[in-house]
């Protein structure tokens, strides 16, 4: 059974077996045996790999239902929701004749999923479907906080799903490694419990990853998991990102990060003069990250079919030399919103000088800016005709302080 | 020449009051002077030109000499387009004005609306312009004036006399400050005089500006080429020109912190910057004239991509990052 995954083989098949998360499950079969009937649907929500679907499959296999699925991968525009859902929604089957099943379950899996644009109405069908159902939908979610599914929760019975406790992990890693014969160091599972925060579905990909046939598996083998990010970071994300070998290395990691495009195209623009040394060569990766800028501009609001070029021209940014790479520290935060920060109050202190000056000679602030301040930093330097002058343009001694000390742009 | 005792600013000071005094704009003069004669038949105005040729200073005039030296503001606004931003703002102030100063003044039916810097507004901000020129035209007169009049859509154009103001001639530059010198009693050598109006290229207040200064760094004693010479020194944007100087000669790390250092305090936008890097690239005085039409291809380039693009901080430092790379080509052939 070399090539199966171990998740699918050792997934519970009854309710009993799907482990933690105890109050959720009384709860999710109190409402599947019609003890609390006053929602059609329900919503089961947390993080991933606590065995939300899990429970759902063992629930149907335990109660006779027939599970119609749909999920992330299917598009969930009205029409596409409408044309699955109505049929296994309103019928409750001839099956109920000519065999065991009850009939049809709904479940549909990461709705929080649903995306604004290509799952146009998603949401409103989804309402419909529940207004109208005779057979239970069960939705799954790792985020319900989303306004996007603020309708769609006041009609369900809403059910919270936790981490799964690390003693319980170690417990279930056990039992697969004793029915797959792999002998172990007690602190090797521990380990891949830690470090999976939770995740019963990581921990058990962790050990069938790690593990070996006839080795036993050992503390030191696990020292190399890192800690499981639910989210790629930054810095994980720019240490990738300038470590790439090539083009198609680098377009993979900038898909599976989920660093906000604005935010990595600024954090790259601030530290790519760190990576490349040579002129040549830095000159040749801006110039990338100027064109990815400029596809950017063009994506807009609406264009979002043109990010691909923002990231293609990042990943080209990044494979102009690779044999050059060595690693270095990260310039952050964002230089940009550093220098705004601590220039401030200069700034504040030039717009109103310059209203000032604007004021009395009739002429905007830009041009104060551009050719009275130059001047006006030096006439104040003549201790016998500024005072007059400061008084004129009423400016306040801090402004005069400032106006001292500015350097020319 | 009537002066304007009060003002400190020399700007200020000696700004003409009277169309007769506007400097070398005679024709321009002559037109507007019809228009005085018989305020009725005056249209809305759009003066056009470069800055310190006198467009503010003439509707000033216009101004003081439609409701006299007293009560000019009372039948003035002057607003500007580049400071009240949002034409909302320009809607409300122009509609409050125009309801409180209805009452006219002798023989002029209408009350004066100067807008400054036009070209400045967008598009759709022009266009309700246009229909608050519409509505307010049976009450008030417009002065527009900006820098170029081909940034104006069509329709304001037609509603206006377009005036199109030249580039100063420098000698009657030189008799101005000349004059204005005398009026201060500085003492100022004719090189002196000259090298300020050539360094003005044609802003006869920037000009001015520098006069004022070279005459306070000397407290009364004779001005001289070398005083004057200090003084555009001292005026000239030093920092942008380090900046062009440390991306050239390889640092690009400190051209880059100095870039951030003139954004941050000044408030520059991406599209400033280009403009003050185009002014003082030619005046790099090691870079071959070859080099330097490529560096001017570069900034066009990257000038357009920063209208496209999203982020002018990148822009800039990509554009920094073109100076280094030209930096070391220059380097390695010398």
């Amino acid at each position: 059974m070399k090539n199966s995954l171990w998740v699918e083989k050792y997934r519970p098949t009854i309710i009993k077996d799907v482990i933690g998360n105890e109050e959720a499950k009384t709860l999710f079969v109190e409402w599947l045996e019609n003890k609390r009937p006053t929602r059609k649907a329900v919503l089961l929500y947390g993080p991933p790999g606590v065995g939300k679907t899990t429970l759902v499959n063992a629930a149907a296999n335990e109660y006779k239902f027939r599970i119609i699925e749909m999920n992330a991968s299917d598009t969930r525009s009205e029409k596409a929701v409408t044309r699955i859902a109505d049929p296994a929604t309103s019928f409750t089957g001839l099956d109920k004749f000519s065999s065991e099943i009850k009939g049809n379950m709904l479940f549909m899996d990461e709705v929080d999923g649903i995306a604004g644009n290509e799952d146009r109405g998603g949401v409103n069908a989804i309402i419909k479907i529940i207004e109208n159902t005779r057979v239970p939908i069960i939705m799954a979610a790792n985020d319900c906080d989303l306004e996007k599914l603020r309708s769609l929760k006041k009609l369900c019975l809403l059910i919270r799903f936790q981490q799964t406790r690390i003693p319980l992990i170690i417990l279930a890693l056990k039992k697969i490694c004793e029915q797959e014969h792999i002998k172990y160091e007690f602190e090797a599972l521990e380990n891949i419990a830690t470090k999976s925060q939770g995740d019963v579905r990581s921990a058990i990909n962790d050990l069938q990853g790690l593990s070996e046939e006839g080795k036993t598996l050992t503390e030191q083998d696990t020292l190399a998991l890192g800690l499981r990010n639910k989210d790629i970071s930054m810095d994980d994300t720019l240490q990738g990102y300038f470590a790439s070998k090539n083009l198609t290395e680098a377009v993979i990691l900038l898909n599976s990060s989920n660093v906000e495009y604005d935010d990595l195209l600024m954090a790259i623009s601030d530290n790519i003069p760190r990576r490349y040394a040579d002129p040549f060569k830095l000159a040749e990766a801006y110039d990338y990250l100027s064109q990815a800028d400029v596809f950017r501009g063009r994506v807009g609001v609406e264009n979002w079919h043109l990010l691909k070029y923002v990231y293609n021209n990042l990943a080209q940014a990044a494979a102009v030399d690779p044999e050059s790479y060595k690693s270095f520290e990260f310039i952050s935060p964002p230089i940009r919103v550093i220098t705004l920060f601590w220039t401030k109050n200069k700034r504040t202190l030039l717009a109103n000088i310059c209203t000032k000056i604007g004021a009395q000679c009739h002429i905007s602030k830009y041009e104060a800016k551009m050719i009275f301040i130059p001047y006006l930093r030096l006439m104040l330097q003549q201790k016998k005709k500024a005072p007059a002058l400061i008084e004129w343009l009423k400016l306040t001694p801090e402004e005069v302080t400032f106006l001292a000390s500015l350097k020319m742009f | 020449m009537a002066v304007n005792e009060e003002a400190l600013m020399w700007v200020e000071k000696y700004r003409p009051k009277t169309l007769e005094n506007v400097v070398d704009q005679h024709d321009i003069v002559e037109s507007l002077k019809a228009f005085m004669r018989n305020p009725k038949v005056m249209p809305h105005l759009m003066f056009a030109g470069i800055p310190g040729t006198g467009k503010t200073t003439t509707a000033l005039c216009i101004a003081h000499e439609l409701f006299g030296m007293q009560n000019w503001r009372n039948f003035t606004l002057e607003l500007n387009a580049s400071d009240e931003r949002g034409i909302d703002t320009v809607r409300e102030r122009v509609k409050d004005f125009s309801r409180y100063s209805r009452g006219a003044f002798g023989d002029v039916p209408f009350a004066l609306i100067m807008l400054d810097e036009c070209d400045q507004m967008t598009g759709p901000a022009q266009t309700a312009l246009r229909r608050i020129m519409e509505t307010s035209s049976r009450t008030s007169r417009f002065i527009l004036i900006c820098n170029q009049s081909s940034k104006i859509i069509e329709p304001i154009q037609s509603r206006c006399a377009i005036f199109r103001f030249s580039r100063l001639d420098r000698v009657a530059m030189i008799e101005h400050l000349k004059e204005i010198a005398k009026k201060e009693n500085v003492n100022i050598s004719a090189e002196a005089v000259e090298r300020i109006v050539d360094y003005a290229e044609g802003d006869l207040r920037h000009a001015i500006n520098a006069l004022q200064t070279a005459a306070a760094y000397k407290e009364g004693a004779p001005v001289d080429e070398k005083v004057v010479s200090q003084i555009i020194g001292e005026a000239s944007p030093k920092q942008v020109q380090l900046m062009l100087n440390k991306a050239i000669n390889g640092d690009f790390m400190e051209a880059r912190r100095v870039m951030y250092d003139i954004i941050g305090t000044y408030g520059f936008t991406g599209a400033e910057i280009i403009r003050q890097i185009q002014k003082e690239l030619f005046k790099i005085s090691y870079i071959p004239p070859e080099q330097k039409a490529d560096l001017s291809n570069i900034l066009g380039e990257y000038d357009y991509r920063l209208t496209q693009g999203a982020n002018s901080d990148l822009q800039l430092s990509a554009l920094l990052a073109q100076f280094s790379k030209v930096g070391k080509v220059l380097g390695e052939s010398s």
